[in-house]
């Protein structure tokens, strides 16, 4: 075999911290190659000194045999290195063509003006080999995330990329997309073309790779051969013991009803109902969870039992009071806490460090401010408390949210919300993005809430975690909850096609109204892509 | 998507400037835009005419003015001549240190406003009727008081006065804001010019001096006045005022780093959709903020009549506006803001000694003055700079950006 990447004993120290240490990597030409490992685990870094971003502290780059010094992505794309970021680096108004070809394009009449017809020409004959679905004409700002990323790998292919590097790649992606995007690889290695693929995702890595290397706190802890392992094993190798898939939840006493909605109608943005005469209650020592496919009215649901919205009408009651009109505030206070869907707009301030957003939703506290006055001392020592407990890197409570990565912003945010000493808990997707130890330690967390009798609404499309935390466990179609079930006593095809709409039991339904249900939905959900 | 995210590295970047990196990166702009400056001079010297004598030479050319002198006056100048031995607390130092202390609160109540996410163009708007208000209500009061006791009293009501009426002016656009969904930019603008027609109306009828031929109000009573302390009673300066501009500054920083009112508009201003998930009232935090922002004005108001007229007249100055300028200029800091009105305020005062003092025309000392804050405002170039000057002789530095364990993954 030959190889197309070598990386020998990477070192990348950043101030105060070893990004990558010693890394090895050997990557054969025309096979998938998955990095795997946790968030924080130099993944990206060691990627970032592959492409040109970062010069290794130490170590040795070798494309094709030959040793690289690359000071610039530049030198990189020219050594056929091309890297698709977890953020496109797309111009919206722009076309596909336009994009693609951005910086090289072809020229006409001396050099003078872009030869439009060559560079369309160009994007069409590149697609048609690859077998991309990509229309050349259509502006990136109308085309979905997927087709965006096609355009992405067809840009770093027509800069003559052999190696191509994506970074977290399926993130932003639907099931759907998902499954493309492999065909889309497959069909690049068959061509001989070679694929670095960042993840941490198990299910992922195995799915879609030849080999996998596992990154551990910035030090290669093992490549294997993906058709030789198994998902816990791999587990064990990014967390570094034992991980245990499956939640063990022992029964508890339930209490009292601590919140509960009755019919409850919200509209969304537009005026569209977006949650249909629904009603709830949870205990004391329960999780009552959520389950459905994304965008059935979750999001709005949730936003009006925490106080972030109005309901049109129905009522809310928290602690045996009526709460509809109370707002955000008097219910933070009141022991309500709420961790969100979106942790970028709303969980945090994304330009303060990580000691400011200790403080939100606390600002008024006895605790951090007292009299109006913040105290910011106290408020540091909560901060630095998050971040020990809940493995927070860097460990650093002066960064700026913004420079951490998703997950670790979302295991901050679960922290914060969780030393709240709630009476509820809200939390709506708790662990996406967030990797697999650090997910079953959000799930032990939530447990051991729950056995201390805090009540708990969980939301999550990923189905494994609804059904495997909560003891009653409701499903949302279209506003409404289609259902509710006893989690251990439905299977997870039971589950899927209440979640598309349809409801197998008809006389059963209670309230919801199934009629109107056509098989339409025929949408996957997200569920199991975790471990 | 894309665009942000390159202009917040930027920011980034910006913001891990050290100390002494700002200071060179300053440093470096007032330099730059000086040599500039100079160069127009010189220019501007060779395309007019001069007698021999009046030239002066340099590379064996002569110019009709001398870049030098100009710069000198500009600053120093302005200073009052700290150098010559003139120096005295009623000179040109003491119009300096007026036109910082109205620059100093007019600066605060745009920064406020800018810190709460909120465009406030109405701080002349709410000066002018801070002012106005002033004047009316303390010549009323000077009437039941006098004499020291008189000062001591009237002087805090006069701010009181400013600082109410310019609230409430600013609490206008506030309630538009939060109840209404009005765009403050606008609404603020306008919001200006029914101040200034109002007053206009108001000081050329009901409450017009009938002794005077212009457009004011009854002259206030020399007690009822911003007492001279030490400084300049010549130059309409009063140390007590810009003392109350200082602790302003002081309070002002205080209230946003140090209390959760602070932060609330603090995080209202950068992530509106965080700060209401932490519980902050949105449209309250809109309304107090612009209030206090108001007040600030209104305060400016009630300093240019207690200090600098003694009455109030129709045309105030642009102070307002300066505001804005000084705001940005000090990053919608209020620490900055000292330094920003300072710097506005030396240059103000410093245009008339240089309008004194040569033949240059008042439009290129305008110039020079308008080089002096675009360079000093663009500090990501002079960043740049300040970073070369930095880095020769020392040792390399990672300059490469990335978080420390940055991994960017999802």
């Amino acid at each position: 075999m030959d190889t197309a990447v070598h990386l020998n004993g990477i070192t990348k120290r950043f101030p105060g911290v070893v990004a990558n240490d010693d890394v090895d990597l050997a990557v054969e030409r025309g096979t998938v190659h998955a990095l795997l490992g946790e968030n924080g685990a130099g993944k990206t870094t060691l990627m970032n000194v592959l492409y040109g971003l970062y010069k290794p502290t130490s170590g040795q780059v070798f494309v094709d045999d030959a040793e690289c010094r690359f000071d610039s992505p530049r030198e990189a794309i020219d050594a056929g290195i091309g890297m698709i970021h977890q953020h496109f680096m797309l111009v919206d108004p722009m076309t596909v063509t336009e994009n693609i070809t951005l910086g090289n394009e072809p020229r006409k009449w001396g050099g003078l003006t872009v030869d439009r017809a060559a560079a369309r020409d160009a994007v069409v004959d590149l697609s048609e080999r690859y077998g991309f679905d990509v229309d050349p004409d259509a502006r990136v700002e109308d085309v979905s995330v997927g087709e965006q990323q096609r355009v992405e790998i067809l840009k770093a292919l027509y800069r003559g990329a052999d190696v191509l590097i994506l970074d977290e790649p399926t993130a932003v992606l639907t099931p759907q997309e998902v499954e493309e995007l492999f065909e889309v690889l497959e069909e690049l290695t068959d061509q001989g073309k070679t694929i670095i693929f960042i993840t941490h995702k198990l299910g992922e890595a195995m799915r879609a790779a030849d080999e996998i290397t596992v990154l551990r706190d910035g030090r290669n802890v093992g490549t294997v051969d993906a058709d030789g392992t198994t998902r816990e094993d791999l587990a064990e190798l990014m967390v570094g013991r034992e991980v245990l898939l499956d939640v063990d939840r022992p029964p508890t006493e339930t209490g009292e009803v601590v919140a509960a909605a009755s019919n409850l109608v919200v509209e969304d943005d537009r005026g569209v109902r977006a949650v249909d005469d629904v009603s709830l209650d949870v205990r004391a020592g329960e999780v009552f969870g959520i389950a459905g496919v994304d965008g059935n009215g979750q999001s709005e649901l949730v936003e009006a039992l925490t106080g972030l919205s109005a309901p049109e009408s129905g009522r809310i009651e928290f602690l045996g009071e009526d709460v509809t009109d109370t707002s955000r505030r008097r219910r933070i206070e009141s022991g309500m806490a709420y961790i969100p869907e979106d942790r970028q707009e709303r969980g945090l301030v994304m330009d303060f460090d990580l000691v400011e957003n200790a403080l939100l939703g606390s600002q008024h506290s006895p605790e951090l401010g007292p009299n109006g006055r913040i105290d910011w001392s106290a408020t540091r020592e909560h901060a630095e408390s998050i971040i020990e407990e809940y493995d927070v890197r860097p460990p650093n409570p002066d960064s700026i949210s913004e420079s951490l990565s998703g997950g670790n912003q979302q295991k901050f945010i679960v922290g914060r919300e969780f030393s709240r000493e709630p009476e509820l808990v809200v939390a709506a997707h708790p662990t996406r993005g967030v990797d697999v130890g650090s997910i079953e330690f959000i799930h032990e967390r939530l447990l051991e809430l729950r056995k201390q009798g805090v009540a708990i609404v969980l939301i999550s499309s990923k189905l494994e975690e609804v059904q495997g935390l909560s003891d009653r466990l409701a499903v949302m179609y279209e506003g409404e909850f289609i259902d509710v079930v006893d989690p251990g006593e439905t299977t997870e095809e039971e589950l899927g096609l209440l979640m598309a709409g349809e409801h197998p039991d008809e006389e059963a339904a209670g309230q919801a109204d199934t009629s109107g249900n056509q098989a339409e939905s025929g949408d996957a959900f997200a569920g199991g892509e975790h471990a | 998507m894309k665009i942000p995210s390159r202009a917040r590295a930027v920011l980034e970047r910006l913001a891990g400037a050290s100390a002494t990196e700002r200071i060179l990166i300053s440093t470096a702009a007032l330099v730059l835009s000086i040599l500039l400056g100079a160069v127009l001079v010189l220019v501007a010297g060779r395309m007019t005419t001069c007698t021999a004598g009046e030239a002066v030479y340099y590379f064996g050319t002569g110019f009709c003015y001398d870049p030098v002198v100009v710069f000198d006056r500009l600053f120093l100048g302005a200073l009052g001549d700290p150098f010559s031995g003139g120096w005295s607390p009623n000179g040109q130092f003491s119009v300096t240190l007026r036109e910082t202390t109205l620059l100093l609160f007019t600066g605060l109540s745009v920064a406020l406003a800018f810190r709460a996410g909120i465009f406030n163009i109405g701080t002349q708007g709410q000066m002018v009727v801070g002012g106005m208000a002033t004047a009316v209500l303390v010549l009323w009061a000077s009437s039941l008081v006098s004499g020291v006791v008189g000062t001591f009293l009237l002087v805090p009501f006069g701010v009181l006065v400013g600082a109410v009426f310019g609230g409430l002016y600013g609490a206008i656009p506030g309630f538009l804001k939060a109840y209404a969904d009005a765009n403050e930019v606008i609404t603020t603008i306008m919001l200006n010019f029914i101040a200034t027609g109002v007053t206009l109306y108001l000081v050329s009828g009901a409450f017009k001096d009938p002794e005077s031929a212009a457009n004011q109000t009854v002259p206030l009573p020399e007690y009822a006045q911003f007492p001279t302390v030490l400084f300049g009673g010549r130059q309409d300066f009063s140390l007590v005022a810009l003392f109350f501009g200082v602790v302003a500054v002081g309070a002002l920083y205080y209230l946003l780093e140090h209390t959760a009112f602070g932060y609330d508009v603090r995080t209202s201003g950068i992530q509106p959709d965080a700060a209401e998930y932490g519980g902050v009232d949105a449209a309250r935090t809109i309304v107090a903020s612009l209030t206090l922002s108001g007040a600030l004005g209104g305060v400016a108001g009630a300093m240019y009549v207690m200090m600098i007229l003694g009455s109030f007249q129709s045309g105030v100055p642009s102070y307002g506006f300066d505001g804005i300028t000084v705001s940005i200029l000090a990053g919608n800091n209020p620490l900055g803001v000292g330094f920003a009105a300072l710097l506005f305020g030396v240059l103000k005062s410093g245009t008339t000694v240089v309008q004194f003092a040569t033949d240059v025309p008042p439009q290129l000392v305008g110039v020079l003055r308008g080089l002096i804050i675009l360079f000093v405002a663009m500090p990501e170039f002079f960043r740049l700079v300040g970073k070369r000057v930095t880095d020769t002789g020392s040792k390399v530095v990672a300059t490469d950006g990335g978080a420390p364990g940055g991994d960017d993954d999802e």
